[in-house]
């Protein structure tokens, strides 16, 4: 056994999988500690501390850029370069490109966070980062493009895995996304500060073709990706239905492009736009459910590990979460459900319950199983893996309902008129209204948070547990030699 | 456990097996997720017959609903399904319940108004509403103002003027209150003495000689303060200069303060550095006319109209 894994090192490059697998959890740690910071500052502005540089504002990108491109991302690359290798029973196609992607993406965190707190930003959701940093990203990821390619094209399997299809997807789209989305004429060659090529109602809009896709592509194709590779191998069972699998990534891959406007109802946006993005919002919920079910009835027949083994768990409750939010998602975007949520609290909680619910979930789970492998050893607590996974659930239980009620709550105190004609609430009202859920908010932040330390700390128990066991299977070794 | 078995024995794996284990079932797609697939396309169909939907040359297709509106010019219209259009008929909503109240606003007088018991219930929405969306954000949500930056609506000190008629001046255009900075004509000592004289105008803890002095000074032509103040300290409300007898204080922070060197510094910084910030601004043209009144009467009626 231990020599099959030895020899497994060598036919693939594990050491890029284990760089971008612990940056992962340390971005966790960071972004989420600051986002639990902008949650209380919500509810006790004190924290504000009447500086720029603690403003909500300005942490906010910090937060959503580590979370979503530090652990998200990190937790891409370190499950694609790990599954397209396996899967394609061959090593990256070059060593230099992959470390290239890990520091040059570590780079970018870094970069984007600290431009952020000093002010810089491009004011386009999830794509704060200025034009520097936009091109940066465009070389790494173009770099990440060619090296996934190349590697599936050196395959020796004859057939492509499905997990590499959707890393694939996310890869492609991704790279689509960012060049659209950030084309911007900088002020002066050395000036931070640009101007987007776009002006008005189409500026907006492909911001939010962008910010939806990312949505679909980043959070949900990438990490179907992963559910495809991490899901059976867990459970020891096969993939329900390979042609479930098919359609629905045809389906998700050509749905997903047309629902951006959906962010913008109510807005100078035409209500065409809008209006054919809403139904294709509609059109997109059953493509999405395909991934849920396909990881669901994986698991059939095999239950009892739901009892037994807590890393499937969280890929379980992953799936129930990317179900809940998929269905969730395409009501928001009624244009009548949507006069109620827009602005509100309701939006936050959403992209919360899909955010923490699927995205972190799926990444704990797949982590979980892939870490002690790397490092050729087993869990080093099983029951600190129970701890965060009930740590996580309740955080995610308390954060979701505090958004749906306050978001709600908002929703019904702005619209409402009392007998004569006059608004009921102003805003401020509904802002005080508000307090008791955005402490709750921030209450369930903490426990996810707390949750993620624990297992940032089990896996680097994990990680000295593995680097042990293999100095001392070492050493019995050279003893051996030594003794013929 | 049967149930497994009777899947592995009718349905085949596609034959691939990717690292090691990894297979894939080939069973058929979930019936129920075809259909409701199907189930949604004939949803969103029906959506875009509805709503505006489908670009189509340089136009779009409309859809079937239509919102009726009455627009600015009083007539009524009709048009396929628009947010513009819907905002428009909600307001007229709106405006319905509120027009016979705003109507009879217009012919009565503010006396008129206030005795009215009719009146009270709208004036207290309506005149809420309107202060929490327009003035609240300086004067705050009960009108009790801000010491240093926003006057305090609701004790019965008026900087230029309590009556109906005053309020609706100032609600009209705005105002803008100025004080020269004395520090750039007196010396610190003579600013002292003012400050200890201002002081003792309201019974605040002083050093009398100071006051004395100040005094002097106040009512003298270097300093001159009894042009806007009056000789009598007691203010000027055609031209917004505060009475400064009843110690209630706007810009010199003197309740905050602790001690009486405390109050009598925060007086001191007043004449020293004067003011510019007392301004609010017209809304004339933002409110209607109606919508002035109903204020003017619902401050009046905050505690301190006159």
């Amino acid at each position: 056994m231990a020599v099959t894994t030895y020899s497994g090192a060598e036919q693939y490059n594990f050491d890029i999988v284990k760089k971008f697998a612990v940056m992962s959890l340390v971005w966790a740690v960071i972004g989420m500690f600051v986002g639990v910071y902008i949650a209380s500052e919500l509810a006790w502005p004190f924290l504000n501390f009447d500086s720029p540089y603690f403003s909500f504002g300005r942490f906010r990108p910090v937060h959503t850029t580590s979370v979503i491109f530090g652990f998200g991302g990190s937790a891409l690359f370190a499950t694609s370069y790990y599954v397209v290798q396996r899967t394609c029973q061959t090593r990256l196609i070059s060593d230099g490109m992959a470390s290239f992607t890990f520091w040059g993406w570590m780079a970018i965190i870094v970069l984007a966070d600290i431009s952020y707190v000093l002010g810089y930003t491009q004011a386009r959701e999830y794509a704060e980062m200025e034009w520097p940093i936009d091109i940066l990203i465009e070389v790494v990821w173009v770099t990440y493009l060619i090296l996934f390619v190349g590697t599936i094209m050196r395959r020796k399997q004859p057939h492509i895995y499905v997990a590499n299809w959707f890393y694939l997807a996310f890869i492609l789209a991704t790279a689509l996304l960012h060049t659209f989305n950030n084309l911007a004429m900088p002020i002066d060659l050395f000036s931070m500060k640009s101007y987007s090529l776009f002006a008005g109602t189409q500026d907006a809009m492909t911001q939010w073709w962008y910010g939806h896709n990312a949505v679909g592509f980043f959070l949900t194709a990438a990490f179907l990706g992963m559910m495809y590779y991490f899901v059976p191998k867990q459970a020891g069972r096969p993939i329900y239905s390979y042609r479930l699998s098919i359609v629905h990534f045809w389906a998700l891959s050509f749905m997903y492009m047309w629902v951006g406007a959906h962010h913008l109802h109510w807005t100078a946006l035409p209500d065409w736009t809008s209006g054919l993005a809403a139904a294709f919002s509609i059109l997109l919920l059953m493509p999405s459910w395909g991934g849920m079910i396909n990881g669901i009835m994986t698991l059939s027949g095999a239950w009892d590990k739901l009892r037994t083994d807590p890393v499937m768990r969280f890929m379980i409750v992953a799936l129930s979460f990317y179900g809940m939010s998929t269905f969730e998602g395409p009501m928001m975007s009624l244009k009548e459900v949507n006069a109620l949520s827009h602005y509100t609290d309701w939006t936050v909680g959403h992209v919360h319950s899909g955010a923490l619910g699927w995205v972190a979930m799926i990444s704990f789970g797949s982590l979980y199983h892939m870490m002690p492998k790397l490092w050729d050893t087993k869990i080093y607590s099983n029951r600190l893996v129970e701890a965060h996974f009930w740590l996580a659930t309740i955080g995610i239980v308390l954060y979701i309902v505090a958004m749906w009620i306050s978001g709600i709550t908002q929703g019904l105190m702005w619209r409402s008129f009392d007998e004569f004609g006059n608004l009921q609430y102003s805003f401020v009202e509904s802002v005080v209204a508000m307090m008791p859920f955005y402490a709750m908010r921030a209450i369930g932040g903490m426990f996810f948070l707390t949750g993620t330390v624990l297992m940032t700390y089990n896996m680097f128990m994990t990680i000295r547990q593995g680097k042990r066991e293999s100095a001392a299977l070492d050493a019995k070794m050279a003893a051996k030699m030594a003794h013929a | 456990m049967s149930e497994q078995k009777l899947q592995s024995q009718t349905v085949q794996t596609t034959g691939h097996a990717w690292d090691g284990d990894l297979q894939e079932y080939n069973n058929p797609l979930p019936v129920w997720w075809v259909y409701t697939f199907y189930a949604t396309v004939i949803f969103s169909l029906i959506y875009w017959t509805i709503y505006p939907s489908w670009p189509l040359g340089k136009g779009w297709i409309g859809g079937v609903s239509n919102i009726t509106y009455v627009n600015s010019a009083g007539e009524t219209k009709t048009h396929s399904w628009n947010t513009r259009a819907l905002l428009v008929a909600d307001m007229n909503q709106a405006a319905v319940a509120q027009k016979p109240y705003f109507d009879k606003i217009q012919a009565m007088s503010y006396e008129q108004i206030a005795k009215d018991p009719e009146m009270s219930g709208f004036i207290l929405s309506a005149g809420r509403s309107l202060f929490a969306e327009n003035c609240a954000a300086c004067h705050q949500a009960g009108g009790q103002g801000v010491v240093g930056f926003f006057p305090n609506l609701t004790d019965d000190d008026w900087l230029y003027g309590g009556s109906y008629e005053k309020v609706h001046e100032t609600l009209m255009g705005g105002r803008r209150g100025y004080m020269p900075a004395f520090g750039e004509v007196l010396n610190g000592e003579q600013i002292d003495q003012l400050a200890n004289y201002v002081a003792s105008l309201s019974g605040i803890e002083h050093d009398a000689a100071k006051a004395g002095a100040g005094d002097m000074l106040f009512h003298s032509e270097t300093a001159a303060c009894f042009y806007c103040h009056t000789a009598g300290a007691t203010g000027r409300q055609d031209i917004g200069a505060p009475n400064l007898t009843d110690n209630i204080w706007l810009w010199a922070d003197v309740p905050a303060a602790g001690t009486a060197e405390g109050k009598v510094a925060a007086i001191r910084s007043v004449i020293n550095n004067g003011l510019n910030k007392g301004v609010m601004p017209a809304w004339s043209g933002r409110l209607s006319p109606e919508q002035i009144k109903v204020l003017a009467v619902y401050v009046h009626e905050l505690g301190g109209g006159q």
